[in-house]
Order: C-alpha cells, then structure tokens, then sequence
C-alpha cells in the first residue's frame, strides 16, 4: 500500500464515513429538536392553562355580587389589586399557586407600568416588559424562565412564566447521550465499514497477488474462481483465460528456441572441433583443405536452419495480404515439377502430374515455398525409386492438390505431430539429408496464413498424401486445361 | 586408450573420431545407438562417449542397459543443456556431462580426467621412482629430463602405469591400444616395448612369460 488515500479501500472508508457522519448528525439534530419542541410545548400549554384558570377563578362570579355583563377595565383593576388578601382570596385561588411550587408565577402590569398583581411565587425584581405591541401574545424563554405574554387592548400586560431549568437540564442531559451514542454509531459504521470494504476488496488481493506470482514465473498459477459467478468472479475468468494464452505463447516461444539452438548446437559443436583440431599443429594443405570442407558443410546446415527459421517467423506474422495475387496451384506444381526432375532423376524417382486447374489467391513464391517442401519431402523421405504422383483440382468452392508418395508411409503415431517445428519421425536420416525439421511447419503454417489448411495421410499399403486444400479464385487462371504429363526420370550420372 | 564414439551426425562422428586419433587414442566409432551398445559391451572401452539422441535407442536407455552389465566410463553429449536433461543422464550413469557446442580441448581433458580416475588416480603425475609421468601434457620424464617417446609408445607406458603392478595380458593391451581400422602386426607391440626398454632401461617394463607385461 502506497498512499493509504490512493487505496480504494481508504478512499471507500472516507466516503462512508462521511455519508454515516452526515446521517448520524441529522438524526441527531432532528431527534433533539422534535424533543425540545415536544417538551416547549408542554410547558407552554400549561402557561395557557395557568393563565386561563387564573382569569376564570378572578372573575368568578361572587356569591355577594351580581352579574350583569362583562367587567369594565375598572372592576378588573380593582379586582386584581384586592387580590393577595389570604381572607378575600377564593380557595381554588390559593392552590393555584400552592399546587405549582415549583414555579408557574403570574405577574400583571397596568398600562403604566405599575403591577397589578404579583402571584406569591413570584421571584424578585420582575419589571415589566418593554414596548410591547397591543393585543398580542408572545412566547418567549429568558433565562431560566418561560414567559407567556399577553398584552390588552388596554394597556395591561400578564406575564405567566415558570422556571423551566429542570427541563432545560433535562433536554442537556438528553443532547449529551444523543451525542455519545450517535458517536458510538458513527464508529460502528465506520468499523463496519471498513471491514466491508476489506471483505469486498479481498478477491481483488487475491486476484493482484496471482498475478505477481505469474509475473515471476510462475506461469501454472491461477486465480481461484469460487463460482459464485460475481463481478469479480468473471473478471478472475476473463484474467486466468489471458494467462493461460500467454502461458502457452510463451512456452511454444521457449520450445521454440530450445528446439533452434537444439539445432544449431550440433553444426556449431563441428565447426568447433575442426578448427581446434587445424590450429593444433602444422599440417599438410590437403587437411586443411578437408577441415575447411567439413566447416563450410556445417556452416551451409546452420544456414538452412537460419533461413527457414526466418521464414517461419515471417509467416507466423503473417504479412502476405500485400503481395497476393490469383495463381494456379497447376501451373506452379507444373513450373517446380521440371525444376525438381533432377533432384528427382538423382533419387531414380518418376515425378507423375495429374493436374487440372486449380486457381487460388496467394502470394505465388509463398505457395512455391510450400510446394517445394512437401515435394522435396516426398523425394527425400521414402526409398530411393518411389514414384510421386502431383494431382490438382477443384472440390467444391475449394482448389486442392495433393503429393502423393507410394512409400511404406509414416507411422500413425508421428502423424498428429508431423506440422510441428523440428519434429521428424526418424532423427537419424534427416540430420544425414540435412533437412531441418522445419519445412512441414513451414509448409502448414503458410497454408493456415492464405487461409486454408495442409492435411497428411498415410497407409502402409498406399502410401503417403499430403493434401493443400485453399480457398477458390474464380476466374483466377490462364491455365491452359489439363495437363497429364510424366517426368519420366533422365538417367544421368 | 581406446574409445568409443556413439555419435549419429556423420560429420560430427568423424570430426572427433579423427580429433581423438591425432590425440593417439584408439576410436571405434557407431551412428546408432543399439550398434554402439553391442560394441561396448564386447569391447572394454576406456571411455564411451554418447550422443544423447540417437536412433534406436536413445543415450539414456543405451546408458541403462549397458550399465547392467559395464562399469565403462561413459561422457554424455548432448544439446541439450536443461538442467533436468543432465540430472536424468548422470542420474541413468554417465560420468560426466557435456553440452553442445563444447571445445574440442575440454573434451579431451575431460576423457582424461575420466580414464584417470577410473584407474584410481586422482592426480595427472604418475610417479614410478625415477620416472614421473604427466597425463596431461602426454610427457615422461626420467631424472627430471623429458625422453622423446613416439605417441604409441607413450601411451602403452601410460596404460601400463595406470595399471601398476598388474600383469596385462597382449591381448588386452592390443585391445586398449588400437582400433578396428588399424591393421596391426602381431609383432608391434614388442616392437614398442623393446624401443621404451631401450629409452627408459631395460627393467621399465618386464615381461611375464606366457602372461603379459607389467610395470612394477
């Protein structure tokens, strides 16, 4: 881990722990503010109650007095003033101020400002409040009290107000362990959290830790797939089934130039012991003549290794689409064919055509190449005098030819591996004939490259047929017909 | 010291057969595997040296079947230089390894090293009293002083002081100092040791009538 904030999971847990703090701090002040309200207004609801079984005991009807009408503004002054006699007080009056010890107090101004009245309870020092505007109510907390005003059309203000620190201590108190438990609740999310964001990031450890492992090599390893078939899951398949390809490419590459500097090693291992052996003493010119010999033949054996290992590489990358052109797999099997009677005459082999036109787009030196290695294949690999049949023709929308040997043909084990580079079914002889187990590879990976394929079959009775078969080109050739023609072998010495 | 070459590029066969002479060995020489077989296990080899692939049977089986009856030396050759490749042909009974391309010269020290030890010596310098002889640099030395002696006459010396104090018979000496292509005359060899006799003292070698020849 680098930056711890240029980890996902870092950066996940910041995210959340910004989004758990926000909900924490809504809730919190949501649930404190619905509190307080729900208790201001309670207390305000008894002010308004106070305040209203205040009047109506005041103005009660007297026993000794007779009730014509409201009260003018005068009898009200004069009632309140006379109030706080204990002897004249009615009894409800009393208990409404001994019920409440605790606090609910009542205090009324004249418009002059002078009180009217001022319940017992009342604390000291009480004045009366500035410019308030006519005949209107107000709620208000000052200090530790909770005031209800009224003021008169008159003039005249009531104040009910009661000491509300319990409560306000209370709804502190209430704040205080809101605070702590939506702390204990951000922490909790926070840890949840960040074992989430572990847990989720966990595969992707697991994925990150496979690969580093195949990139020092060790290139069998591969991702654990649980099989839930989650996101991750399908990315491990995606990546194990890169792996896998580029485990196989890299291992065909290490055969590959295992089985080249195989190759080379045994011309090189010549070259080296000849000429130690001519430096180690004075000779005569006719043994330096046979050292140089014997160089020059292994150095001519590397080169064809060299040579087809280029072409090999060139065909692999598979360039051809630049220089193709229709051809007629007759006309070439036809060209090489008389190119190769004397290798063919050497070898006492009859080279028999049987060719109808076959016409294909390719590159044509490409398809000579090819050509050329099954044909000199079927000339060098079975006994000396086995006749060779080359037949072209088209099957379906396909143009095919075949070479064909009337040899003991190859054993049925080497078939499947015959295409593959350096690999030859008797390691004796083509090393005394100097092929370097590279033409069929060659031949079938030019075929693959012009988009057709290069078969072998082979029968102990019948012999051996390697097949091309490529895709037809219509009006692809000036090829004249059909050609049935025997090269028969010319005996020279 | 006579060899044996399984080897199935005839170039290469050839090339160190030829190389093995001009060092005055005796080289037989097989292109297959199953051919070198049946040669090294009629003939005592001093050493064999074995391509690993080889038609017919490949080096490591021609190693495991000849082992079940030679204790021949055996120096593997191969192009192949795979670790797994080598600890399979030591593991099958070849003495010593070498990968293509290797130097001619190394090949040679390595087949002296090789012979030698079979012998039970672990040094180049044979000391026989006076004489001191070098496997390395093919020399003999008496008093200090190097004795000119032909190839063939030294390496006779040489099998002989490898073998101290065994009576080798005529037969096992022809076999160890010529190849099949050398026609040899039934008289040569006493040819050779009456000449070392005459360089190194008549008592250098002493014949065992009806037996053989020994260095004391």
């Amino acid at each position: 881990m680098t930056h711890p904030f240029q980890s996902i999971r870092w950066r996940l847990l910041l995210w959340h722990s910004l989004i758990s703090l926000a909900l924490v701090v809504a809730i919190g002040l949501l649930a404190n503010r619905l509190s307080s309200r729900d208790r201001f207004e309670r207390i305000d609801h008894e002010l308004r109650n106070h305040e209203r079984s205040f009047f109506r005991s005041v103005f009660m009807p007297s026993p000794g007095k007779k009730s014509d009408g409201p009260p003018t503004l005068d009898e009200i002054r004069e009632r309140l003033r006379s109030l706080g006699e204990p002897g004249q007080d009615p009894p409800e009056f009393r208990d409404l101020f001994k019920s409440d010890p605790a606090g609910t107090f009542i205090v009324v101004w004249d418009s002059d400002g002078t009180p009217l009245f001022i319940s017992p309870n009342a604390p000291e020092g009480l004045s009366k409040p500035g410019n308030p505007e006519e005949g209107s109510t107000a709620l208000v907390t000052r200090d530790d009290f909770r005031e209800h005003l009224r003021v008169h059309s008159s003039g005249m203000v009531t104040v009910v107000a009661r000491d509300i620190s319990a409560e306000q201590n209370a709804l502190n108190r209430f704040r205080l362990l809101l605070g702590l438990g939506g702390f204990a609740i951000l922490l909790s999310a926070v840890a949840g959290g960040w074992w989430l964001a572990g847990r989720a990031l966990r595969p992707i450890d697991t994925i990150s830790q496979t690969a580093t492992r195949i990139a020092d090599g060790k290139l069998d390893e591969r991702i654990d797939i649980t099989g839930r078939d989650s996101e991750l899951d399908q990315l491990a398949q995606v990546l194990n089934n890169t792996f896998e390809q580029l485990a196989s490419a890299i291992e065909q590459q290490k055969r590959f130039t295992a089985d080249a500097s195989h190759e080379l090693r045994t011309p090189l291992t010549i070259i080296l012991t000849e000429t130690q052996r001519a430096l180690k003493g004075e000779r005569e010119p006719e043994q330096y003549k046979q050292f140089i010999t014997h160089c020059q033949t292994a150095a001519q054996r590397m080169r064809g290794i060299v040579d087809s290992l280029l072409l090999l590489a060139r065909h692999d990358l598979a360039d051809h689409e630049a220089a193709s052109a229709r051809c007629d797999l007759a006309q070439l099997a036809e060209q090489l064919a008389e190119r190769m009677a004397p290798i063919a005459a050497a070898r006492n082999v009859e080279i028999h055509c049987g060719l109808q036109s076959a016409p294909v787009t390719g590159r044509p030196d490409y398809l000579e190449t090819l050509l050329q290695n099954l044909l000199s294949n079927a000339l060098s690999h079975p006994p000396v005098g086995t006749p060779v049949t080359l037949r072209s023709f088209v099957r379906g929308n396909e143009s095919v030819i075949e070479v064909h040997d009337a040899g003991p043909g190859i054993p049925a084990e080497h078939l499947p591996r015959l295409f593959d580079r350096f690999y030859r079914a008797d390691p004796a002889r083509s090393q005394v004939s100097g092929h370097s187990g590279l033409g069929l590879a060659i031949a079938s990976s030019i075929a693959r490259a012009l988009g057709g394929r290069l078969e072998a079959e082979s029968d102990p009775n019948k012999g051996t047929t390697f097949r091309l078969s490529l895709p037809f080109a219509e009006n692809g050739s000036d090829f004249s017909g059909k050609s049935i023609r025997e090269t028969a072998p010319t005996r020279s010495a | 010291m006579r060899l044996l070459i399984v080897e199935d590029d005839p170039l290469l066969l050839r090339s160190l057969q030829e190389g093995l002479q001009e060092e005055q060995y005796a080289a037989d020489t097989a292109a297959d595997g199953l051919e070198g077989l049946a040669m090294a296990e009629a003939i005592d080899f001093d050493a064999v040296v074995l391509d690993g692939m080889l038609p017919g049977i490949d080096g490591w089986e021609f190693l495991r079947r000849l082992r079940e009856t030679k204790s021949t030396p055996v120096l593997m050759l191969t192009a192949r230089d795979a670790v797994p490749d080598r600890i399979r042909g030591l593991d099958a009974g070849a003495d010593d390894y070498l990968t293509k391309p290797f130097d001619f010269d190394e090949l040679l020290a390595r087949l002296r090293a090789l012979i030698r030890r079979n012998y039970g010596k672990s040094s180049n310098k044979i000391e026989l009293g006076e004489v001191i002889i070098d496997l390395a640099a093919r020399t003999i030395a008496q008093s200090g002083e190097v004795v000119s002696l032909t190839p063939r006459e030294y390496t006779l010396v040489e099998y002989l002081a490898l073998h101290r104090g065994v009576v080798i018979s005529r037969t096992e000496l022809y076999e160890h100092l010529f190849d099949e292509s050398d026609d040899t005359l039934s008289n040569l060899l006493d040819v050779h040791v009456s000449n070392v006799r005459r360089k190194l003292g008549a008592s250098f070698i002493t014949t065992r009538r009806g037996h053989g020849y020994c260095i004391e």
